[in-house]
This record gives C-alpha cells, structure tokens and sequence, in this order.
C-alpha cells in the first residue's frame, strides 16, 4: 500500500531528516508554524511556532480544557485542517516523510486516511466505540480496514489489558473503564507509528486512571509507540516519563480572540 | 478494497444492531410498495384479459369490405405492405366460393356444403387457433364443419365442386387433408379454409375453365388479370384498425370493423392507466420523502460513529456506502415483503373471481419482469433518497463530532 505518493514527499524533510536531533532520534513529527482559527463570539486561535515529536517519545499536551488540547491532537491526527501551515511533515515510517500540507492543500485526503489508518491510533475520552459492533471487531476494526488478520494480535491485546472474557460483549455492556480498555486495544491493534490519545483517563476513577495509564504506557513502551496523550493533570503523568507541551493562553487587546500558543 | 468491505459489513451490522427501526423502515417500504403492486396487478390482470378477449382477439382485428368491389393483386400486394397491416388475402367470388365435403367412415357417409375462405402463412386467425394449410390440399375446418362430417384432424375428406355447361352437369373431386380444426369461438359457421390456388381453381372450374394446377378439365385458361371482389384483412394492432379504415374509406371502400368495442376498451385501458400513475406518483413522491428524511436522520444521528470511522482512517469515499448500504437493504427486503403480501393478495383476489374466469386468465396478474422492475426502481429511488445523505457523510468533521457524548 503506497502511503506516500511521490509528489507529497517533502524534499525539504528528507533533507532535514538529516538533521541531527541528537543520540540517532528521528523525528515523527515536524510542524512550522501552524496556526488554526476558530471563529465566533469567543475567538479562539491555536498558534504552533515550532513543534517537532521524535520517535518513541511520550509528550503530555497540558492545559486547562478549552486551551486547545483538542485541536492540536486532531491537527496531528490529520482530521482536522489548520488555516495556516508553512511545514507539516509526518514521517510514517523511517525515511518516508509525507507532506501533509501539500496533500491538504491538494485535498488529497484519501491518503491522510490510508496513513492514519495504518501509522496513527486515537483514543478518546470516553471510548468512542462503535455500539453495534462486538468488543474483539471494535479492537479489530482497524485491521479488517487494513486487510490485515486480526486473531492474534487482538488476543494478544486484550489479555495484557484484562478483557479477555468481553471480547463477544457489545461496549455497551461494559464499564467506562473496561470501555476505555477497548479504546486503548483498538488505538494498538494495527502496530501504529503514534497513538494519540485525549484525556484517556478524566473520566475513570483515579485507582482505575493510573492502572489503565500504566497498561497504556506499558504497552506503547513495549512497542516502541510514539505517544502523544492531552492531559488537564500534569501532576498524574510526570512521572511516567513524558515531555511536557504547554499551552500559553493571552487575550489579544484588539479582537478579544485568546491566542493559545504551544511551547515545548 | 478491504476498507469498503468494513464499511458495508460495518453497515449492515448496525442495520441489524438496530432491528426494530430497520423493521419499521421495511415495513413503511411494503406498506407503500403492497397496495401498489396489487392495484397494478389488477389493473394488468383485468386489462390483459380484457385484451386477449377483445384486444388482441384477431376477430376484433378482422377488416372486410361490404358489398363487393373489384382489388387487383397489385391493390392487395400494396396493402400487405403497409405498416399497419398484419395480413390481407384476395377473397373470390362468394357464390363460387364454396364446396360440397364429404366424409365416409366405418357407418355412413356424410356431406355439408362449406364456405371456401382463403388463408395462407401469417392468417392471425389460423395461426391462434388452428394450423394453417401447408399445401393446396390442406385444408382447415370449422368447428361446426367438423362436428357435422364427424372428422377429425389427420383424416382425409372429399371435395365436390360442380358446374353447368350448356346444361351438362359436370363436377370435379379433390382429396383433402384436415390439418386442424378451429376451437368455436373462432369461427361459427360452417367453413372451410383453404390455401388461394384451390379457391382460385375452383372458381375459375365454376366458370368453365380448367385448372393445370388440379388437373381439372375445362374451356382452356382463366384471364390472367384477374380481380377479386373482396378480401380478408387484419390489422397488426388495434390501434391499427381505425388507421386501415380510415384510409379505405378515403379510397371509396367502405368496410365493417369492430372499431368502438376496441375504442371502449382502449378508453379504459387509458383511464386505469392515468389513475395507476396518479396514485403510484403520490405514493412514490411520498415515500421518497420519508426515505430520504429517515435516512438523513441517521446519518444524523449516527455522525459520531461516522465520525469515528473517518478517524481511524477509513476514507469518505468509503463511508459514504455505510447509509447507501442500509437503503440498498431496506429495499431488497421492502420488497421482497410486499411481494409477499401481494401473492397472499394475488391468490385471494383470482380465487374470489375464479367462477368468472376461463383457465389462463385472470384478474391481478403481474409477471416476473413487473416485479423485477418494481425492485429496481425500489432500488433505485432509495438509492437516489440516500444520496443527500451520502453527501452529509462527505461534510461530516470528525473534529466536531467525535467528542460529543
């Protein structure tokens, strides 16, 4: 499956995957100047100077709600289009950057989804999984999409995350925190470069919180997944080893937009 | 491919998922789609066998000319080449058109004087109801010809033809074959059908000349330029007929056809065909409108699943066949439920009328090909009354969608 069409390969990033950002990293991520606008009553803007995420790491976007949390995961996820990009270069795998710019530009967006349905995982807040589908097709939906056989890495995934005997279950008959499980096993199934994940625990108990954070961990560590989690609680994370992304907020004197800005 | 593959079985697991609503939408589709097809059946049923009792009845197509006239074969060649007419054949002389048949078996012989009428290939008479003669001496009976001799079909007859010259009774026989004989209601007389060359030679014999032909003696050769007094014609359809009369009748040729009855039942096929489109409009208008309304409201309020879908990567492209998908099932099953409930119909209605009817006709009837084509354009039009909503699926953000609880 051809995920970057050659004319969307950024020579510019395969020159700066050259670059050097220290000890052999390589990055996933490489973002310039990007900003989104959320028009309105109350004017919102996100702003992204500079953000660059390696291989492997784990980055803790924190921020009250509302900071724009969302709206970065989403633009990362490339679902959402920022109004402005000057670089937005996603390295898929190693030595295949794919300029996501030019392909919103181009609107090609059947490649965004075929590289999100093969290098990306999302988990949301609360599970957002599909009702009308059992627990093991939910967990294996990205797989089927893919063409991939799904047995024994959805078998493999539900019996590190405890939820071996739900896999013929409908989420509905399970608890928030047995749902946010299946999220996680979903985000996983396909061996996804990134696993995005928005506040995957705000809505859990603290004990279950931090055992689901751990499995979490643990499993991307075990995989060697990029994490990138939005969290309002830097407190619970940091020391799970994560990079701290701030979001700086300010209300502009002329429009009264807050301009949220990333720093990190 | 495989990404279209979940999509339509992720499509019909929510459809099953959500049996209750996919029932009620199937039943709203039959309850439209059963009364339609039950009054186009009846409408079909009653029409077509109103029409092969009047329409296509080849008595009701039959175009004769009154009194007699004089056609030359060159007049009837012309008319058989019009486009509206099916078959025409010269008809001799009335009075020398007739013959003395004769039957001998095991007990008696009996006889019965006959009118001659000429057929050939294509007679739409003969070709419903009988065979036509394949040789001169073929010949084809009436039923009430053939219940008189006792003759049955394959059994050899005798034909008697006779004249007077110059006061000298003479008279000729022929051996001819039955080939068929004609139901009653075909013909009621006692008639005989005989190919061209044997009424021609007989009238020709009558005349006192001799025919090669038959081998019959007599005062040398008829004229060649004959003429013919009248002639059978038949229409190729009813709408023909007024057409065919309508243009003898400029040519002076006045003739007898059965033209109102066919306009009586023409002017009924037509109004059960405006009110079947007035009603089937209204109920299709309807019931896309309700389709199209159901749909988008799932997709509605189903967004967020659809949303979901598009951020684990499945592309628009696909999508989009997730509502096409559950329309395109709620059609086939619909459908599949209201010919159900019109066969229940079909046989209740043909069993309560059953005492008026003859075998083979009835009074709600409708063929595969209709039911086929009621399924396609089911088919069709759900497919059209998904495509707004199809659209929506396109303009769904996951980013406003996916976080709503």
């Amino acid at each position: 499956m051809p995920v970057t069409h050659s004319s969307l390969v950024d020579p510019q990033a395969d020159a700066d995957s050259k670059v050097d950002y220290g000890s052999g990293a390589e990055p996933v991520y490489e973002l310039l100047e990007v900003s989104k606008h959320w028009k309105g009553e109350h004017g919102f803007v996100l702003k992204v100077p500079q953000l660059i995420i390696l291989r492997g790491e784990k980055v803790a976007l924190v921020g009250y709600s509302g900071c724009g949390k969302s709206t970065l995961l989403d633009t990362l996820a490339m679902v959402l289009r920022p109004d402005r990009v000057n670089r937005f270069t996603f390295f898929a795998a190693q030595e295949r950057p794919l300029d996501v710019a030019n392909a919103w530009k181009r609107k090609h967006m059947d490649i965004l989804a075929r590289t999100r349905m093969r290098f990306v995982g999302y988990v949301l807040q609360t599970g957002g999984l599909l009702p009308f589908l059992s627990v093991y097709d939910n967990i294996a939906l990205s797989r089927y999409g893919l063409g991939l056989p799904e047995k024994n890495a959805v078998d493999a995934l539900a019996a590190k995350l405890g939820i071996e005997r739900h896999l013929k279950k409908l989420p509905g008959q399970l608890s928030v925190g047995e749902r946010q499980r299946v999220a996680i096993a979903r985000a996983m199934a396909h061996s996804p470069s990134v696993v995005i994940a928005d506040e995957p625990t705000a809505s859990l108990d603290p004990i279950n919180a931090e055992e689901i954070m751990k499995l979490f961990i643990q499993i991307a560590d075990e995989n060697g997944v990029t994490l990138i989690v939005a969290t309002h609680e830097w407190e619970r994370v940091k020391t799970l080893g994560f990079r701290r992304i701030k979001f700086n907020l300010e209300q502009e004197k002329t429009d009264g937009n807050v301009h949220a800005t990333v720093v990190g | 491919m495989s990404g279209l593959k979940t999509i339509v079985l992720l499509s019909l697991r929510d459809y099953s998922h959500e049996r209750l609503l996919s029932a009620c939408a199937i039943m709203g589709l039959a309850a439209v789609l059963a009364p339609l097809l039950v009054l186009f059946g009846v409408k079909s049923g009653i029409i077509n066998t109103m029409a092969d009792r009047l329409i296509k009845d080849p008595r009701n197509l039959e175009i004769t000319p009154i009194g007699s006239g004089r056609f030359s074969r060159e007049w009837i060649s012309q008319q058989a080449d019009l486009p509206e007419v099916e078959f025409i054949i010269p008809q001799t002389r009335s009075i020398a058109a007739s013959m003395i048949l004769g039957y001998q078996n095991a007990a008696k012989k009996r006889t019965l004087a006959v009118d001659l009428i000429p057929t050939a290939k294509g007679d739409p008479l003969l070709e419903k109801w009988g065979r036509v003669p394949a040789e001169n001496s073929d010949i084809t009976l009436s039923a009430s010809a053939a219940r008189k001799l006792n003759v049955t079909t394959g059994e050899i007859i005798s034909g008697l033809v006779g004249r007077r010259v110059g006061g000298k009774k003479e008279q000729v026989t022929i051996n001819l074959r039955v080939v068929s004989i004609l139901p009653v209601e075909a013909f009621m007389r006692d008639a005989a059908f005989v190919r061209l060359p044997l009424l021609e030679a007989t009238e020709d014999y009558r005349d006192g000349f001799g025919s090669i032909t038959f081998s019959w003696p007599g005062n040398g050769q008829p004229p060649r330029n004959r003429s013919y007094p009248s002639f059978r014609l038949y229409a190729r359809t009813i709408y023909d007929v007024v057409i065919v009369r309508d243009r003898l009748l400029n040519q002076g040729i006045e003739v007898y056809t059965k033209a109102e009855e066919i306009e009586v039942v023409q002017n009924l096929d037509r109004s059960f065909t405006i009110i079947f489109k007035l009603i089937s409009i209204v109920a299709v208008v309807g019931y896309f409108a309700s389709m199209a309304s159901n749909i988008l409201a799932n997709v509605n309020r189903k967004s967020r699943h659809l949303g979901v879908t598009s951020l684990i990567g499945f592309s628009t492209k696909n999508i989009i066949w997730f509502p096409i998908v559950q329309s395109i099932t709620t059609s086939a099953l619909g459908t599949a439920l209201a010919v159900g409930l019109y066969f229940i119909s079909e046989v209740t209605i043909n069993h309560m009328f059953g005492r008026y009817l003859a075998e083979s006709e009835y009074v709600c009837r409708l063929s595969p090909v209709h039911l086929m084509i009621a399924f396609l354009l089911t088919l069709g039009l759900s497919i059209v009354a998904s495509g707004y909503a199809a659209f929506r699926v396109t303009r769904i953000e996951p980013s406003k969608v996916i976080r709503d609880v």
